[in-house]
């Protein structure tokens, strides 16, 4: 089933489950799940999930700096927990269809 | 570098981006003036629009020639975006995107019925019925109507600081374009269509914006966009001009003499600057928000009269250079916010 959905869709129901991930669990599972493998598809997913923490429905909770280099070097990992609002509008968008 | 200073140059570097897209919008709105006002003497609208006055009047004639004129800006747009798709390698989440009316898409499609027939017809009606001018100036006041409602709907927030930077470019605004709105205004009796024409652009973008924002909450900007586009392409070619054509209009003959080289070149353009600057647009919201994505893209009217001095030779009156002021101190009070205001855009 994976896949076929816009992507912040499936961002959201990841986050559904209410746990906290880092950015770089849910962007190599989309990547995975999209075929999007190149760094900018890399890019471009994690470019949707500031989007969706802009918007209020991710709460940005941890950072930490990559030192090892598990998603990019010298940058920020972000780790994200949903909100009740992206609880809303994740299930108006997806929940229907699960 | 420690994580505190690193989290601050991260969000520093996405408001900034924000407005960037945002400034870029405006420049791209501003030169689509130009083809937007050398379409209107080139064949076929000129003949069609001097034929159907001839028959209907100027008035229905202008509403009319807008009409096709506005339909062949979408198709540009239309096709601009499918490249700008293609180039960011989205046609897949163009079609997901699509598929998912019931959640998404259809915020979309009731943001083309506000931008598309409403504030662009709109603007045209103002600009037959009462002037350029004044139809410049009621286009201005739309990041009121969007921020205000970005509020009460889905409570964006709204800095003091931020209220107080789209005042002060609204101002501006009126500035630039006063002096001819005073012309207009004493040069005889106004008609209340060409009020309500200014009404429904100050409206119909405003709610466009706020409209988009609950789709773009769930989707990325490059497929929003252009299913905003194919909306007002489905409202244009497949109802409206349709039901002009069957109302006696001569749409469809005038529409297919448009294959004229310098014809095609000029929409082309302005299919091109208008489509990025919605693509600017757009990418601005997620970023800063509509009210302030709005409010910099409003600088439009600043970049207009830069455009259409440079390439029209127009000289500006001094209104509109102090109004032109005003518009560059009210982006600079939005620019210089306090970045950390702006981590999220909503109230927990």
């Amino acid at each position: 089933m994976s896949g076929n959905r816009p992507i912040k869709f499936r961002i959201l129901e990841l986050f559904l489950d209410g746990k906290e991930y880092w950015n770089y669990e849910i962007v190599s599972k989309i990547q995975e799940e999209y075929g999007m493998n190149s760094n900018y598809g890399r890019d471009s997913i994690n470019f949707d999930i500031i989007e969706l923490a802009s918007g209020g429905m991710l709460k940005d909770v941890e950072q930490k700096v990559d030192e090892e280099g598990i998603y990019k070097k010298d940058f920020l990992l972000h780790k994200y927990v949903i909100t009740d609002f992206g609880k809303v509008r994740g299930s108006d968008a997806c929940l229907r269809y699960v | 570098m420690d994580l505190k200073a690193l989290k601050k140059q991260e969000s520093k570097r996405k408001i900034s981006k924000g407005y960037m897209w945002a400034l870029f919008c405006a420049v791209f709105w501003g030169i689509w003036y130009l083809p937007g006002t050398v379409v209107w003497v080139l064949n076929p609208f000129d003949e069609m629009y001097l034929s159907i006055a001839k028959v209907s009047g100027d008035g229905v004639s202008l509403v009319v020639t807008a009409v096709l004129i506005t339909a062949f800006n979408a198709l540009t747009v239309m096709l601009a975006l499918i490249l700008w798709n293609g180039v960011l390698g989205k046609y897949g989440e163009l079609g997901r995107t699509l598929k998912e009316f019931h959640p998404c898409s259809k915020w979309f499609f009731l943001a083309s019925i506000f931008g598309g027939p409403i504030a662009i017809l709109g603007s045209f009606i103002a600009m037959g019925f009462i002037g350029g001018a004044f139809a410049a100036v009621a286009a201005l006041l739309y990041p009121v109507v969007g921020s205000i409602l970005a509020y009460y709907w889905y409570g964006e927030k709204i800095s003091k600081r931020a209220a107080l930077g789209i005042g002060v470019i609204i101002i501006g605004g009126i500035t630039i374009f006063g002096g001819g709105l005073l012309t207009e205004l004493s040069s005889g009796t106004v008609p209340w269509i060409g009020y309500l024409g200014g009404l429904m652009a100050a409206a119909g973008w405003g709610i466009e914006g706020a409209i988009a924002g609950k789709g773009l909450d769930i989707s990325e900007p490059d497929a929003g966009l252009t299913l905003r586009f194919l909306g007002e392409n489905i409202i244009w070619w497949i109802i409206i001009i349709p039901l002009l054509a069957l109302f006696g209009f001569p749409m469809y003959s005038f529409a297919l003499q448009v294959f004229e080289p310098l014809t095609m070149l000029v929409l082309i353009f302005a299919g091109i600057t208008f489509g990025f600057c919605y693509v600017c647009w757009y990418k601005s919201f997620p970023l800063i928000g509509v009210g302030r994505g709005q409010g910099i893209g409003n600088l439009y009217g600043m970049f207009a009269i830069i455009f259409i001095f440079l390439f029209f030779g127009d000289v500006p009156q001094w209104t509109i250079l102090v109004g032109g002021t005003l518009c560059i101190i009210g982006s600079f009070v939005m620019f210089t916010e306090e970045a950390s205001a702006l981590e999220t855009l909503r109230g927990e």
